[in-house]
């Protein structure tokens, strides 16, 4: 069975001529939300399905992963950590400080991270960083799936507060969740411009593409925290 | 570098143990009721619908047996076969000269199987109920005298929380459980809801109609006055009862006859888009 390192940590298995995305288990043997383990070499891997996670889906729609073995990543509406579960994995040496809201999901969430020692939980509104920040120190990636109506300015504002200098942010946009009947090409227009130059902190966009098939009505942005050194001399 | 693995491994058991002491002291006695009814409303859907299909399915062997809900599944289980039926019962006449199909042993026991698993949830919502009613005595003494425990546990429920009810102002609580007629209300002309699920409350039930909107809006108002009481003191204080029951009054004796209806304009049609004429849309 063939295996194709897609970028660190993300895997491409060929079964039976099916493509199938995993990742590589730092847990062997436990599956966390029913998914397929698959042992090839010694080493087991856990499928990542694509229409349950929007980091999946970007990984399938090309999206340059900026994740490495020891990155430091902050994710921002963990939920009950299907997603998380993953980046846990593909951040073998890395930290994933995982912000989620509700208690009721807090509680699934809590005991994958009683699982894995690479998730740090932390119950909190992702739009008061004030309230994680001694928590959370520096990190390189924010990934962002919080389905907020203003997702572009939570993603700002913990950019500012704990984004490292060039360090990336990836989010996912529901159009649904900012306006149920706009168009969706005009929202996901609107927050990217946002991103841009709305805020005191200011993105480069790497790259823009929707989820479908995966996820409808979803925008997958990458973009680079924009550093302005001369402005602040 | 070891300083700071050691640092991560401390502040990942920081924040576990912070995460779980915030969940479990969201565990209070109004999450405790609200499940509860929640569950009542489930076991009422659920026993619906399987009691519906008992009736569908028993009527084939014994169509002329006209009982129906807990009735019909307790004969069941008791009987089975209306061959069963003992001479002296009541429905033995109407058992012997049924025109049923004969009713097979496998089939039988499988309806009564399902009529006594059908009898246990009747119970288990008598269950739930008295457990509603006990608990509400504790957590809200004065919402449950006013309101009654079940409608009261229901608000809490709707709420959100003991403390959400206590901080609506009482024209929401008037209204909670009437959204659709109320954003209705909010989108178009339509005329505002008077009641939502207070509406239960034999109080407005059994009003005549020009009195349920003034009724509504003071009884909604000593709910209210009802949850802030015990959400902060915790104590039964009888006199809300009592100034309830004097202002309801005051409002039946102000009001006992039906106002006479505006004379209806002639001719012309009246002023488009007001009123009780364009109700239009699913109710």
């Amino acid at each position: 069975m063939p295996v194709e390192e897609l970028s660190d940590g993300i895997f491409n298995l060929s079964i039976d001529d099916r493509q199938m995305l995993a990742t590589r288990n730092l847990m062997p043997g436990i599956s966390v939300y029913g998914e397929r383990l698959i042992v090839e070499d010694d080493v087991e891997y856990r499928q990542w399905d694509p229409s349950r996670s929007k980091l999946g889906a970007m990984v399938l729609r090309n999206f340059e992963i900026p994740l490495t073995y020891d990155s430091t990543v902050l994710y921002l509406g963990a939920a009950s950590g299907t997603t998380v579960s993953h980046v846990s994995d593909i951040l073998r040496d890395g930290l994933v400080y995982a912000v989620e809201f509700s208690p009721r999901t807090m509680r699934d969430l809590l005991q994958l991270c009683d699982q894995r020692p690479n998730i740090i939980p932390i119950l909190a509104d992702a739009n008061k960083p004030q309230s994680y920040a001694h928590i959370v120190e520096k990190v390189d990636v924010i990934f962002q799936d919080v389905a907020q109506p203003n997702q572009a300015e939570i993603a700002a504002v913990n950019s500012k507060y704990f984004l490292e200098e060039n360090g990336h942010l990836m989010l996912s946009i529901k159009s649904r969740s900012i306006d149920t009947v706009a168009s969706p090409k005009k929202i996901f227009k609107d927050e990217v411009r946002k991103l841009e130059s709305g805020f005191d902190v200011e993105f480069e966009v790497l790259q823009r593409k929707e989820l479908e098939p995966f996820h409808e009505d979803h925008l997958g942005v990458l973009a680079r925290m924009f550093v302005d050194h001369e402005e602040k001399e | 570098m070891e300083l700071d693995e050691e640092y991560d491994v401390l502040l990942r058991d920081v924040c576990i143990r912070a995460a779980k002491s915030r969940i479990s002291s969201n565990d209070t006695d109004d999450v405790r009721i609200i499940q509860a009814v929640q569950a009542l409303d489930d076991i009422d859907r659920n026993v619906n619908e399987l009691s519906e299909r008992l009736l569908e399915w028993y009527g084939a062997y014994f169509p002329e047996l006209e009982l129906t809900g807990e009735a019909l599944a307790s004969f069941v289980t008791s009987f089975g076969s209306r061959a069963n039926v003992p001479a002296g019962h009541p429905l033995h006449e109407k058992a012997s000269g049924s025109m049923g199909a004969e009713i097979s042993f496998a089939d039988e026991e499988l309806l009564r199987t399902f009529a006594s698993n059908l009898c246990s949830l009747y119970d288990t919502r008598r269950h739930i109920e008295s457990y509603i009613v006990t608990g509400m005595g504790s957590l809200a003494p004065n919402l449950s005298d006013i309101a009654g425990a079940l409608l009261g546990a229901r608000l809490i429920s709707m709420a959100g929380s003991l403390q959400k009810l206590a901080s609506f102002p009482s024209s929401t609580v008037q209204v909670i459980g009437a959204h659709r007629a109320l954003f209705k209300h909010l989108r178009s002309n339509t005329p505002s809801p008077k009641h939502g699920i207070i509406y239960n409350n034999i109080i407005i039930k059994n009003a005549p109609w020009w009195q349920r909107g003034k009724l509504a809006r003071a009884f909604a108002s000593k709910i209210s006055l009802a949850a802030r009481t015990d959400l902060y003191s915790g104590k039964k204080n009888p006199s809300i009862r009592e100034s309830m029951e004097k202002k309801l009054n005051a409002i039946r004796a102000a009001n006992p006859s039906p106002p006479k209806r505006e004379s209806k304009p002639t001719g012309k049609p009246g002023p488009k888009g007001r009123g009780r004429n364009r109700k239009g849309g699913r109710r």
